[in-house]
């Protein structure tokens, strides 16, 4: 008798199990609807640019389906979580392709992660759109069917390199960047256009993600003495990196950042006074004169406490691309939405948005860069003067003349 | 001249804080023989207890001090009596069980951390974070400048006072002599009436303390997110390796080894080879001189009492 | 019915493309096949030889990047790494062996980690052969997934084999010898540097196979992923730790847990999140009470269902 009832028990366990697997996968099925599922680093180390990009596509589907979705339908988002880890973006992009047959794909954060995807979108001839990932080569390949909004590696320090050549006019630079994909290919496109415009690269220093203590090569920096000291990391190396300078009392004319880690509010809160008058790359503020990035960036920050850093205006702009090029797409196959998606010619709240072949790049965004600094605590855009929302501060003062 | 003392000191500063961080392995790897890979892991639970303090009642990180070791010392000690020896006692055809154990062990921790607390940087901005002291500011004319930061200066005297504790406490109170006990001769030890279950919580609990007190210390020169264990965990290997298990004048003196080597290679070699550079010292270590600094230390002991 | 197990379990796996499975079933397949392998190849090293080890990322990692490598440098096709990857993993064993077979417990789990990671970091750094940490991305040789499948079936086919044959001859005994007590096993006459090593090598050559493998089937890779202690080192000792050490399935067992369970976890919604802390319960829990894994231990698990039943 007793061998029945637990027979009876191990039978609804596996039922009930059953059950929450069906109804696991279930949740996809709803028609009417235009879904889309977006491949983002939810946890792992980038998961704070996951979670800046997940809010305002969200804000942007939420903006969209107001104005009447996509030819009437709505926009239902999900958002996959592929840990910041290459492998596993790719096997999302293969089952939102084979098994969801999504018909364009956008979305992922890093370089390394936007690169598995590009590959897997190209071989299976879908669209891909990449948002945040500046590797130079994932446009450089040739591909027909990968497209990118943000400009790549090559000109992020463009705005950054104007201000130089026009206002500093420095010698020599050293540059310190972290030894991931985006660190390496930062530092090796600034050590060139650096050479370029002649300054002296006095040191290439790469560090280890996590690393403690950045005094020993400061120290051997601060002998260098360069006029510029040029950091490309993520936002805790970035604050540290300062934070010892600062201890060391390095008097370099610029301290100049990547982009990244520099780039938001985070770094100021961290640096604290060792951040002020730090400069750096970046793609948008903010401050942009473009329609709708002002209110786009007051709605973030009414909504989730602080400005947006430029990858949620990539984002939120890529959904509008997207809605864009399905309004005009023939019909809902791939290769229909890839040649709507090609003919883009749309202003977004991250800028202007045109994919062109140049300079090597196919389906490229061009665009200005610009140069923020951290004035009185708060990062201002100081360059072009066209973009400009306050003056910039040159030359700094030295670390023991500053309060 | 200068970048050479400049990178000595903070070979020095950095050489103090590793020793603490390798003290408490050390501990439960001579005592227990137990290979703890969930070392930094605990490190971390100390820098989340002490972040929070900070952030919900302004405590400092320095008098966090107070609160975390001890906790980490009640944790660690439940670890060892209700998950860790169990698996000792099992039989298994591989020995290693315990090992896979803490790993286990910290999977679940880093996982809860992140799930409580998301992957989110934090840290812990005191108001003197980048305060230093000059010696241009005391020697009007050096011909150098060099700047000792105040907080990794305090950390590094407590680290001190820390180890110099445990040290006399291993030395000169009972307990510390029967954990000792326990370490050289596990058997002979219960012969002599140690309660040996007792000794093997509390020097877990007591790595456990150590590994958190560096935490403490750690979080105002640093700063904290759940995946910083495992980097941490290593760093205890290597210095538990070079300076001999169980042996916490070894620790000492391989922690500032450590440091120092660590600083010299990043600003003579290149900063991307210093993790490399950790490695190849443990390796070098383990075939050329596997009982570690302590091992040379008792031959000169022995040397001298000839 | 015993002896049939095993070619049954074959018949069905040969058939398994033909039922239809979407490209995402066939991936979780093909992932539980290669880490069947990987623990396979593990355990012969560290269940039967008792030789624990926490670097065979080294192993894998250099296969994947004889296959990377000549693909990306030298243009040949990266099919070729699966050749290349036998005589160079083959001298990495031969070259760890003589660091760190000499050692014993703890001591050797430490060193062969420490290796593990030294290889990584040389990986990361010597960016002109490996491209450091921006990786190698190949092109993938068929779009769809059936042709990896059956090679990778053939190469745990291959493994089992492999292992099956050694176990199995008088090399097994002394394995065997060696993990219950070397000094004894040294004072019968059994040469245990001689015969560790060769566990070491076998061990080394298949799990590079696993490698070489992954690179041709992802298309792409880096030092952090393939050198990774976490996701390829302490996984492969998890599979065969809970699947069983030292049974001929366990580690095919824990594969098929260990892959399709993390997945499974992962796609639920709220939890996936904590999927890792699911896990080291599991582990902790099976470590504790089924210390042999479940294979191994599969005696206590009936039992503990009959005492239920009882």
């Amino acid at each position: 008798m007793h061998k029945k009832l637990i027979r009876k028990k191990k039978y609804l366990i596996f039922i009930g199990i059953l059950m929450v697997m069906a109804f696991g996968f279930s949740m996809r099925v709803y028609a009417e609807d235009i879904k889309f599922a977006i491949p983002l680093p939810l946890t792992g180390a980038q998961a704070k640019f996951g979670e800046i990009e997940q809010k305002s596509y969200i804000m942007a589907m939420e903006e969209i389906n107001a104005k009447g979705g996509i030819k009437g339908q709505k926009i239902v988002l999900r958002f996959e979580d592929s840990q910041g880890k290459p492998e596993v973006a790719r096997s999302i992009a293969e089952k939102l392709i084979d098994v969801d047959k999504q018909p364009v794909i956008f979305g992922e954060y890093s370089s390394s992660c936007s690169k598995a995807i590009a590959a897997v979108a190209e071989e299976r001839k879908v669209p891909y759109i990449v948002t945040t990932g500046a590797l130079d080569d994932i446009t450089q390949q040739n591909y027909k069917f990968v497209f990118r909004i943000c400009p790549s590696n090559a000109y992020y320090a463009g705005g950054l390199l104007s201000f130089f050549a026009e206002i500093v006019k420095p010698q020599s630079i050293a540059i310190l960047y972290e030894s991931s994909d985006f660190g390496t290919s930062g530092a090796d496109e600034m050590a060139k256009s650096a050479e370029k415009a002649g300054m002296k690269v006095l040191a290439k220093e790469k560090y280890e993600k996590g690393a403690v203590d950045f005094k020993p090569v400061l120290s051997k920096i601060k002998g260098a003495n360069p006029d510029v000291i040029y950091m490309v990391s993520y936002v805790m190396d970035a604050a540290l990196l300062m934070r010892q300078i600062k201890e060391l009392r390095i008097d370099s004319k610029i301290f100049a950042g990547g982009a990244a880690g520099f780039a938001i509010p985070e770094f100021v809160d961290n640096a604290k006074d060792a951040s002020e008058h730090v400069m750096t790359a970046t793609l948008w503020s903010q401050q942009m004169p473009y329609p709708g990035s002002k209110e786009y960036a007051e709605k973030y920050k009414a909504s989730f406490k602080t400005y947006p850093s430029y990858h949620g205006a990539e984002a939120h702009a890529t959904l509008y691309v997207i809605k864009d090029a399905l309004d005009r797409a023939k019909s809902m196959s791939p290769q229909d939405i890839r040649d709507a998606v090609k003919a883009t010619k749309m202003m977004t709240v991250f800028g202007p948005v045109e994919f062109v072949d140049k300079d090597g790049y196919q389906n490229q965004n061009f665009m200005d860069t610009l140069v923020l600094q951290v004035i009185k605590g708060k990062h201002e855009t100081i360059w072009p003067k066209k973009y400009a929302s306050a003056n910039y501060v040159y030359p700094i003062p030295k670390w023991r003349d500053r309060k | 001249m200068e970048v050479l003392l400049q990178t000595l000191i903070a070979g020095i500063l950095l050489g103090g804080l590793y020793s603490l961080i390798g003290i408490g392995m050390t501990l439960i790897l001579g005592v227990m023989k137990i290979i703890n890979l969930t070392h930094g892991q605990l490190m971390m639970v100390a820098m989340y207890i002490t972040f929070w303090l900070f952030s919900i009642f302004k405590l400092d990180p320095y008098l966090s001090l107070f609160i975390a070791p001890p906790l980490l010392f009640l944790f660690g000690m439940g670890l060892q009596k209700f998950l860790i020896d169990p698996v000792l006692k099992v039989e298994s055809i591989l020995p290693h069980n315990q090992v896979i154990l803490t790993v286990g062990i910290g999977m679940v921790l880093q996982n809860l951390a992140t799930i409580f607390f998301t992957s989110d940087y934090r840290s812990t901005p005191v108001s003197y974070a980048t305060d230093a002291w000059y010696l241009s500011d005391i020697w009007k004319t050096a011909p150098i400048e060099l700047s000792l930061s105040f907080s990794w200066t305090i950390s590094f005297c407590i680290a001190v006072a820390i180890t110099v504790m445990l040290w006399y406490f291993l030395a000169k109170t009972d307990t510390g002599k029967s954990i000792r006990a326990t370490a050289q001769d596990l058997d002979a030890a219960m012969l002599m009436g140690v309660n040996v279950n007792m000794m093997r919580m509390i020097t877990f609990g007591i790595g456990s303390a150590m590994v958190a007190a560096s935490g403490c210390l750690f979080i105002p020169i640093y700063y904290l997110f759940p995946a910083l264990g495992s980097q941490f965990t290593l760093i205890a290997f290597v210095i538990t390796i070079l300076g001999g298990m169980g042996s916490t004048m070894g620790a000492i003196i391989g922690g500032l080894i450590l440091g120092v080597f660590e600083s010299v290679t990043a600003t003579y070699v290149g900063m991307g080879w210093a993790p490399a550079g950790r490695f190849l010292v443990f390796i070098a270590a383990l075939v050329f001189l596997p009982g570690g600094v302590a091992s040379l230390l008792k031959r000169h002991a022995i040397r001298k009492s000839k | 019915m015993k002896r049939y197990f095993p070619i049954i379990v074959l018949a069905v796996l040969c058939v398994l493309p033909l039922v239809g499975l979407n490209t995402y079933l066939m991936h979780i397949v093909i992932l539980s096949v290669m880490w069947a392998v990987c623990g396979m190849a593990w355990n012969l090293l560290g269940g039967y030889c008792g030789q624990v080890s926490f670097g065979h990322a080294a192993f894998f990692g250099t296969g994947a990047y004889c296959s990377g490598i000549l693909a990306m440098k030298f243009k040949l096709s990266a099919w070729y790494g699966f050749l290349l990857s036998v005589p160079l993993n083959v001298a990495v064993a031969l070259s760890m062996g003589l660091i760190v077979l000499r050692l014993r417990g703890p001591y050797f789990v430490l060193a062969t980690l420490a290796i593990g990671e030294v290889f990584r970091i040389f990986a990361e750094n010597v960016v002109d052969l490996t491209n450091g940490n921006l990786g190698i991305m190949i092109e993938r040789t068929w779009v769809e997934k059936t042709q990896f499948y059956y090679i990778v079936l053939g190469l745990g086919l291959l493994a089992y084999a492999v292992v099956k044959f050694i176990t199995e001859s008088r090399w097994g005994y002394y394995f065997v010898a060696i993990r219950e007590d070397q000094d004894a096993a040294e004072s019968l006459g059994i040469n245990t540097t001689l015969y560790k090593t060769i566990a070491l090598t076998v061990s080394a050559v298949l799990t590079g196979f696993a490698g070489s493998f992954y690179m041709v089937y992802m298309g792409y890779i880096d030092p952090q992923i393939v050198f990774s202690l976490g996701e390829i080192s302490i996984l492969m000792i998890m599979v065969v730790m809970v699947g069983g050490v030292a049974t001929f399935w366990g580690p095919t067992v824990g594969a098929v847990i260990m892959v399709i369970l993390a997945e499974l976890i992962r796609s639920i919604p709220r939890v996936g999140v904590a999927y890792q802390t699911l896990f080291g319960i599991l582990l902790i829990v099976i470590i504790i009470y089924l210390p042999n894994g479940l294979v191994g231990d599969f005696a206590k698990i009936r039992r503990m269902f009959q005492r239920g039943a009882a």
